[in-house]
């Protein structure tokens, strides 16, 4: 049995340890957001926060996760009241076919909770792993920094500021 | 040949020459009669469902429904094609509710590609959203006894001069949209528009955000397997023997399937038949046959292969002049011209 905190949820689950955590969160917790991309850990389509940190959910075993704190795209909002970064994605309208956009928002998460106020350089580096096959790097980008500039603006406590 | 076997839609297509783009299109109008039959082809995939209210419905509350065999794919055409509805029916894109293809509801318009989707189904719902608002001022026109360029359709209403209005939904009676798709009413001049053409946001982006079901692999669906198929090693190889007793009784494989060189397996989870796909396929014993060119000599190879001659019909565009009678000529390209070959082998 595993035990992990999904979007702030303690999960208990039965499955083979070297099951990547991917297939956890789409089939065992029917968590959308996660996307299969190349399963090789080279697109970011599946990234998610692992105790603050983006990582590619496809290639992570779920048995090396015991007790990890996990937030996936669901954890940012919801479609009613979205989250800072998903809001700044539908303002920029920051998607064409949407496939990589959770892995996108997800990665920018765990930039803007260590650093609100990245610079383009920051924002261009840190995201180089995730691919957008579409080309929608350009709105992606004016996204991330839309975000920043809100977070900016609104002052809560550390933490709770891209939620 | 005649002059419509010439420009017929199947010839359609971009064709290269003199290094200039020609696109060479129809000059067939929408409602042109079909060769020989006399009838009248209805615009865009109207054609393939030309029944009014397989496009748009109006219940007795005044709800707006409209349907599309096309699919969201990412491209924006469920945005797209409210604008177009709206547009035409005098009401906002928010107010309208869409259907996208779905077997038991839409209008059947095949496969969702090739850029048909606002060419074919944008069509369609535009004359149909066109006819349904025609159908309900004439009705409107009766109802309060006034000619109808004293109506208009504005926000889910026709609304009469004198300031009367009735709601869409009290003029739908008697199955008002249960007719037949004319193709014929007018459409709204282009310099007249208030929702196409306007920058809206896109209807689909707020799911795709937030972890909403926005793909075919978000449907779950009760009792469903997984399954994966193992690929065969190299093309024409065929499957020798496999020996899948081990394999059947992995965790949660309900069944392992051969015929001839298929192979596919069948799991409880998506990562039990990933797991076993892989233990199929290290199992499996392939003859191998070569039967690709060297990549070395791929060019060598290719040059040495029977030729076809590819004509290709061309015709030249002039604003003075009609098109041109159709010419001849071969298109020819040298890859070779264009990659090292030290590129190739990498």
């Amino acid at each position: 049995m595993i035990t992990l905190t999904v979007n702030g949820n303690v999960q208990q689950l039965a499955v083979d340890p070297e099951t990547p955590l991917l297939y956890v969160l789409r089939g065992e917790l029917a968590l959308n957001g996660a996307k299969f991309g190349c399963g090789l850990g080279q697109c970011g389509a599946c990234t998610v926060m692992i105790d603050g940190v983006a990582v590619n959910s496809c290639v992570t075993p779920v048995g090396t996760l015991h007790g990890r704190r996990i937030v996936t795209v669901e954890g940012l909002g919801t479609r009613e009241q979205p989250g800072v970064l998903p809001q700044a994605f539908i303002d920029e309208q920051a998607a064409q076919c949407g496939y990589c956009i959770a892995g996108m928002i997800m990665r920018a998460q765990a930039l803007l909770e260590h650093n609100k106020a990245p610079s383009d350089t920051e924002i261009r580096t840190h995201m180089e792993p995730n691919l957008c096959r579409c080309g929608t790097h350009v709105r992606i980008f004016r996204a991330i920094r839309r975000a920043s500039e809100t977070l900016r603006h609104t002052a809560t406590p550390q933490g709770e500021t891209a939620r | 040949m005649t002059a419509l076997d010439r420009l017929s839609p199947s010839r359609r297509g971009f064709l290269l020459g003199g290094g200039a783009l020609i696109v060479s299109f129809s000059l067939l109008p929408p409602l042109a009669v079909a060769a020989g039959t006399g009838e009248r082809k209805l615009p865009g995939s109207l054609q393939r469902d030309p029944q009014l209210n397989s496009w748009i419905r109006i219940d007795e509350h005044g709800v707006i429904t409209v349907f599309t065999g096309k699919c969201e794919l990412g491209q924006g055409i469920k945005t797209a094609l409210l604008q177009v509805a709206a547009e035409e029916l005098g009401v906002t894109p928010e107010s309208i509710r869409l259907v996208t293809a779905d077997t038991a509801l839409t209008p059947n318009e095949g496969y969702t590609a090739g850029s048909h989707s606002m060419q074919d189904s944008g069509t369609a719902l535009r004359y149909a959203a066109a006819q349904a608002r025609s159908l309900l001022m004439g009705a409107a026109a009766a109802r309060l006894g006034v000619s109808i360029d004293r109506l208009k359709a504005h926000d889910g209403a026709v609304v009469a001069d004198d300031g009367r209005r009735l709601g869409f939904g009290a003029l739908v009676k008697d199955e008002a949209l249960h007719v037949a798709a004319d193709g014929r009413s007018a459409l709204t001049d282009a310099a007249h528009y208030r929702v196409i053409g306007m920058p809206v946001h896109r209807v689909d982006i707020p799911a795709k955000v937030s972890g909403g079901p926005a793909f075919v692999h978000d449907l779950r669906l009760p009792g469903m397997l997984h399954a994966r198929v193992v690929r065969p090693p190299s093309y024409h190889a065929t499957l020798l023997r496999i020996d899948t007793s081990t394999i059947a009784k992995m965790p949660g494989v309900r069944a392992v399937h051969r015929d001839g060189n298929y192979l596919a397996v069948i799991a409880e989870r998506e990562y039990q038949a990933i797991a076993a796909m892989h233990a199929l396929g290290k199992a499996a014993a392939w003859n191998e046959t070569p039967s690709l060119p060297e990549p070395d000599q791929i060019f060598d190879w290719l040059t040495s292969q029977p030729a076809d001659r590819v004509v290709r019909r061309l015709a030249r565009i002039s604003s003075r002049q009609p098109i041109a009678a159709p010419t001849r000529c071969m298109l020819r390209s040298d890859h070779r011209a264009r990659l090292p070959s030290s590129k190739m082998a990498s």
